[in-house]
């Protein structure tokens, strides 16, 4: 598998007022073709703001250094115009609440008929044709109907079917899903799930699942990248990193959920303190004040992510120990 | 069996809706919560699943008498609060008290959270010195994990794990018999939830207080409660003891809850896993003829569009809505 967006030494920082927050904290990554990556970590761990920095998207006071390649070509920072055709084209993003996506006065068929004419350059007929086409390959219940509906007048599950439609209308190489269920119950937010392993199957797209629930990354994904506090802490295959986490951070994660193999009549093991404050900056390792196992050097020295591009690594001096 | 705590009866609950017509608005009645009935007992855990708008708060407020009751009946203690009057309830209130989900938007942000802890006592131990209810309050802080010396600053100095453990603190000052937590962890990150999971556990062992644990999350409420019970469209489906309903479900819906459920199975197919129950969930303002949960169900018959079933006992313990549950 080749790599079809290549993340390196990427940072986003926030300007506050007068202090500085640091989203994002340089993290290197790639997505391969057809892969499903899934992209793990607590809230403000800098999940989101990494896959909207590389797609050009983040809010006016951020700013983004280091590179984003998408097939080679480097895109951060790239102009308007260039990142408008490709997101369009070949990246889209799928957002937790799907009403932020999609436009509230305008019809869903009106929305999606926009996207083909633009992208796809067809005309009224074919786009109508495209639409519907969408409506049905994301298995919206009667799409016809459903063409001259509101956003508004749709379920929270219906909606993010209609955001998947928009982002797949184009086939794009890679979809990013950023919390995609979050907001849906649970046989909805199955649906979704089993919606998007189809289309990276049938379409042969690169998906990247952002989300918090680690049995969902599991669940879905080939390949998992656990984040905390901006940095990549550990990835690997999905199976590897369960099987034997190397990382205290994600053994401390995978621990603690309340699977259903554990006994119900032990206590859950959990990790101590709370995640860290992203405006402050750390000169060791950030998860030290949390860390059972923390050394005089994790105080000190910032550790580095082991053979990054390896099958799995992670980021722990007692890893180099 | 000792006589229950809370013997929910019947419970019903309405809203009534404005809906805009061609011939001007009109309302139109919502059943929110539909003949539910349920007892719980001392040092005992009721875990609540259903999906969004199923009625779980609906039921909690209408318990702690915050939501009127359309029909049924709570009887606390013995009592049936629709009997009490406004300064028993009062008094009762310090025994029922209630954990949200959002824990920031549930504190008054102008008070300082030692002033919010304390609360429940100036109305329920008046007798109470202003020296009596400072010790108590940093007791408390404490015991669920917060440094006394924390009481006088404001909510938003804390992070959400650090409010829920402050709306905790409010809710078992007054040493209540009954805690209803609704979704208490579902707005708090992996690492902090299973912290709050271990101190609700800890504080009913200590203490005996009834639980009852309104969830989306069927792990997490395997792991919280003795008994489950699974609601739909304000309808009780199912309710029995916790390893029963996870190892032998016998509604069509707590099945597929539970093969819903995304197990860390790495490297399993996404694909490969049990298809996921279809359609969309019908609105409470015109539920499906009949059984409920008919227009989703892989089982119905015609008889389910006909009849709404009643609930049959599978066990003395474990009771079931269902016309084909046999099967
Ligand atoms: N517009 C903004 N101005 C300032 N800081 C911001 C802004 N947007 C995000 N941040 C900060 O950037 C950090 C990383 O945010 P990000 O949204 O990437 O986290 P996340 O991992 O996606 O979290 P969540 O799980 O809550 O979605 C956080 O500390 C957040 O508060
Ligand atoms: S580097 Fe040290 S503190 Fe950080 S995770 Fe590893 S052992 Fe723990
Ligand atoms: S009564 Fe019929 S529709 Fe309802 S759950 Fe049972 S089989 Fe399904
Ligand atoms: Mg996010």
């Amino acid at each position: 598998m080749s790599a079809l967006l290549e993340v390196r030494d990427l940072s986003v920082r926030f300007n506050v007022g007068d202090a500085e927050l640091n989203a994002v904290r340089s993290l290197s990554f790639d997505v391969s073709e057809g892969e499903c990556l899934g992209v793990v970590g607590e809230s403000g761990a800098g999940k989101s703001q990494a896959f909207l920095a590389a797609l050009g998207l983040l809010a006016d006071n951020a700013r983004a250094r280091g590179s984003v390649r998408y097939r080679g070509r480097e895109i951060l920072n790239a102009p308007r115009r260039e990142l408008d055709a490709l997101r369009g084209r070949r990246m889209a993003m799928v957002f937790q609440d799907p009403l932020s996506g999609l436009t509230p006065t305008a019809r869903i068929g009106h929305q999606l008929e926009e996207s083909a004419r633009r992208h796809l350059g067809m005309n009224a007929r074919q786009a109508r044709g495209k639409a519907l086409e969408m409506l049905e390959t994301v298995r919206l219940p009667d799409p016809r109907r459903c063409l001259a509906l509101y956003p508004f007048e749709l379920s929270g599950g219906m909606r993010q079917r209609v955001m998947i439609a928009l982002g797949m209308i184009c086939e794009p190489d890679l979809l990013i899903a950023d919390e995609p269920t979050t907001a849906l119950d649970v046989t909805i937010q199955a649906q979704i799930l089993r919606l998007l392993g189809e289309l990276q199957r049938d379409a042969n797209t690169s998906i990247v699942l952002i989300t918090h629930d680690l049995s969902v990354a599991a669940a879905f994904s080939d390949r998992i990248m656990i984040l905390y506090n901006g940095r990549l802490v550990e990835s690997g295959t999905t199976h590897e990193v369960f099987r034997s986490p190397k990382h205290p951070y994600t053994a401390g994660l995978l621990a603690s959920l309340p699977s259903l193999t554990i006994d119900p009549a032990s206590d859950l093991p959990t990790i101590p303190g709370q995640p860290p404050d992203a405006m402050k900056s750390v000169q060791g390792c950030a998860f030290a004040e949390r860390c059972k196992h923390a050394m005089d050097r994790c105080w000190s020295e910032r550790p580095v992510l082991a053979a990054p591009g390896a099958q799995h690594a992670a980021a722990c001096h007692l890893l180099s120990a | 069996m000792t006589t229950p705590l809370l013997s929910i009866e019947s419970l019903c609950v309405d809203y009534e809706q404005r809906r805009a017509g061609v011939f001007g608005s009109r309302t139109q009645t919502l059943r929110a919560v539909n003949g539910v009935s349920f007892e719980l007992s001392e040092g005992e855990t009721l875990g609540v699943v259903g999906e969004t708008g199923c009625g779980k708060t609906s039921l909690g407020k209408a318990i702690l008498q915050l939501l009127p009751l359309a029909a049924g009946r709570v009887v606390w203690r013995g009592m049936d609060l629709a009997r009490a009057d406004a300064k028993m309830l009062t008094g009762l209130r310090s025994e029922l008290q209630i954990v949200f989900q959002d824990p920031l938007s549930s504190l008054n942000p102008r008070m300082p959270v030692g002033e919010i802890v304390a609360e429940p006592l100036r109305v329920h131990a008046a007798g109470m010195s202003a020296r009596e209810r400072q010790l108590a309050v940093s007791g408390m802080f404490e015991r669920v994990g917060l440094r006394p010396e924390m009481t006088a600053r404001y909510p938003n100095e804390f992070s959400s794990g650090q409010c829920q453990r402050i709306s905790i603190a409010r809710a078992m000052i007054t040493r209540p018999k009954l805690l209803i937590c609704d979704e208490p962890v579902s707005a708090l990150d992996v690492s902090i939830q299973a912290q709050i999971c271990n101190l609700l556990r800890e504080l009913q062992r200590e203490t005996g207080v009834a639980i009852l644990f309104i969830s989306h999350d069927l792990s997490v409420l395997r792991y919280m409660s003795h008994r489950v019970m699974v609601l739909y469209l304000g309808r009780l489906m199912e309710i029995a003891p916790r390893d029963v309903l996870f190892e032998n479900p016998r509604h069509p819906y707590s099945r597929a809850l539970i093969d819903a459920i995304p197990e860390p199975a790495p490297n399993a197919n996404p694909l490969d896993r049990a298809d996921p129950l279809p359609g969309e969930i019908p609105t409470a303002l015109d539920p499906p003829s009949g059984c409920v949960f008919r227009t989703r169900c892989p089982i119905a018959t015609p008889e389910c569009a006909q009849t709404s079933p009643q609930t049959e006992n599978v066990s003395e313990s474990h009771h079931v809505a269902c016309h084909h549950w046999r099967c």
